[in-house]
């Protein structure tokens, strides 16, 4: 390579200039909030939402809006990673996913303190249909937040999948407390965070690739 | 020549709505600015292509640059992760068991030096000696194991292990 195979370049790239249009974090915004809700219109009415919202137990609320500020922090940060830039911070997830901690180790507190009833629980949850509800349900954003960054910039992928991962399993765990009619914490660590966890772990493993540019 | 952000910024959103003179004209000053950015990172060989690869990245991904934000580190984001790019090509040759051409010890060696000199004092003393006979001053494997008095796999192993942490640290900075 030299001086004059980069002035090749340059006059190769500036004829194959075409006006293109600026991508936005507010549309693709757009885009993720109607996967969210396409996906909780389609799961709540495959399977029904709980028949008790406006009586459900603090406790279920302030999972709810733990995980549901997971997957808002997730989102954010995922599609702000779809314009790079040095300097730009991208880890604002980090704090709603340390805070969302507070769920498993309450569950395990829990759990010391009645290891019977914990155990019940946990196996009872097999019978729900929670975990798969929770990754299927997240795909609609899953899938938002990939396309945005597919065709976006992420300098780092292997970052961008556990994001896209941690966003789609956390809005899918919020869609599934719709239709969960348990309110036991042990079984919304387990079920639920599990679903958040399985769903970063798959980000992080099957996406880098299809993310590098 | 124009290498001053306003400028950039202004032909930047020019080239987005299709205007190739300006294109032109941007691609021409960031093209100096990455050769500096990258002489300061990089062994002199591996400057023009890094030039090469960033620029043709630019154009492909500039409906990512938002016109409200400054465009310099947009541009230095798509370089240093060509930067990287190049690093984890590196550790996957030597993985594969290749060598790489031997360097020079011209003023742009000794600039790349200098920041290069800042992220290998991070690594471990085997990884940095193996990186810095094998990619830097380009000794062989063998060369490079007699020298540092590991053994080649060991030489190769540390070359793996201090390009993905430097990866790493370019990454997180």
């Amino acid at each position: 390579m030299n001086d004059a195979s980069i002035d090749e370049l340059i006059d190769g790239l500036a004829g194959d200039l075409e006006p293109v249009r600026p991508r936005r974090i507010a549309r693709a915004s757009l885009w993720v909030g109607a996967g969210w809700l396409a996906a909780a219109a389609l799961l709540l009415w495959l399977f029904g939402m709980r028949r008790d919202m406006a009586a459900m137990p603090a406790m279920s609320m302030l999972s709810f809006w733990l995980v549901a500020a997971v997957a808002i922090a997730a989102i954010w940060s995922a599609l702000r990673m779809g314009l790079p830039g040095v300097g730009r911070d991208h880890g604002g997830w980090r704090w709603a996913a340390l805070a969302a901690l507070a769920l498993p180790l309450s569950a395990l507190f829990v759990g010391l303190g009645d290891g019977h009833r914990a155990v019940e629980t946990a196996r009872g949850g097999t019978e729900l249909p929670c975990l798969p509800m929770a990754l299927l349900a997240g795909l609609g954003v899953g899938g938002a937040l990939f396309a945005w960054l597919r065709g976006g910039a992420p300098t780092s992928p292997a970052r961008a999948g556990w994001v896209i991962g941690i966003a789609s399993g956390a809005s899918g765990a919020t869609i599934a407390a719709l239709h969960c009619p348990v309110d036991d914490i042990v079984h919304i660590a387990l079920w639920h965070g599990g679903a958040v966890l399985l769903a970063a772990l798959a980000g992080r493993l099957a996406l880098p690739p299809l993310l590098r540019w | 020549m124009s290498i001053d952000e306003p400028s950039l910024a202004r032909l930047m959103a020019a080239s987005q709505r299709g205007d190739r003179a300006a294109y032109r004209a941007l691609l021409g000053d960031c093209r100096a600015w990455l050769t500096r950015y990258f002489a300061r990172r990089s062994a002199p060989h591996q400057i023009d292509d890094l030039v090469q690869e960033t620029l043709v990245s630019l154009h492909r991904k500039r409906a990512t640059w938002d016109s409200g934000r400054a465009f310099l580190p947009w541009l230095a984001a798509i370089a240093r992760y060509r930067w990287i790019d190049m690093l984890r090509r590196q550790r996957d040759e030597v993985e594969l068991g290749e060598g790489d051409a031997a360097v020079g010890a011209e003023d742009e060696a000794v600039h790349a030096r200098l920041s290069l000199d800042r992220l290998l004092a991070l690594l471990p003393a085997g990884q940095a000696q193996a990186i810095t006979l094998v990619k830097i001053e380009g000794a062989s494997i063998a060369e490079a194991s007699r020298i540092s008095g590991q053994s080649e796999s060991l030489v190769k192993v540390n070359i793996h292990r201090g390009l993905r942490k430097l990866a790493g640290l370019v990454e997180s900075e």
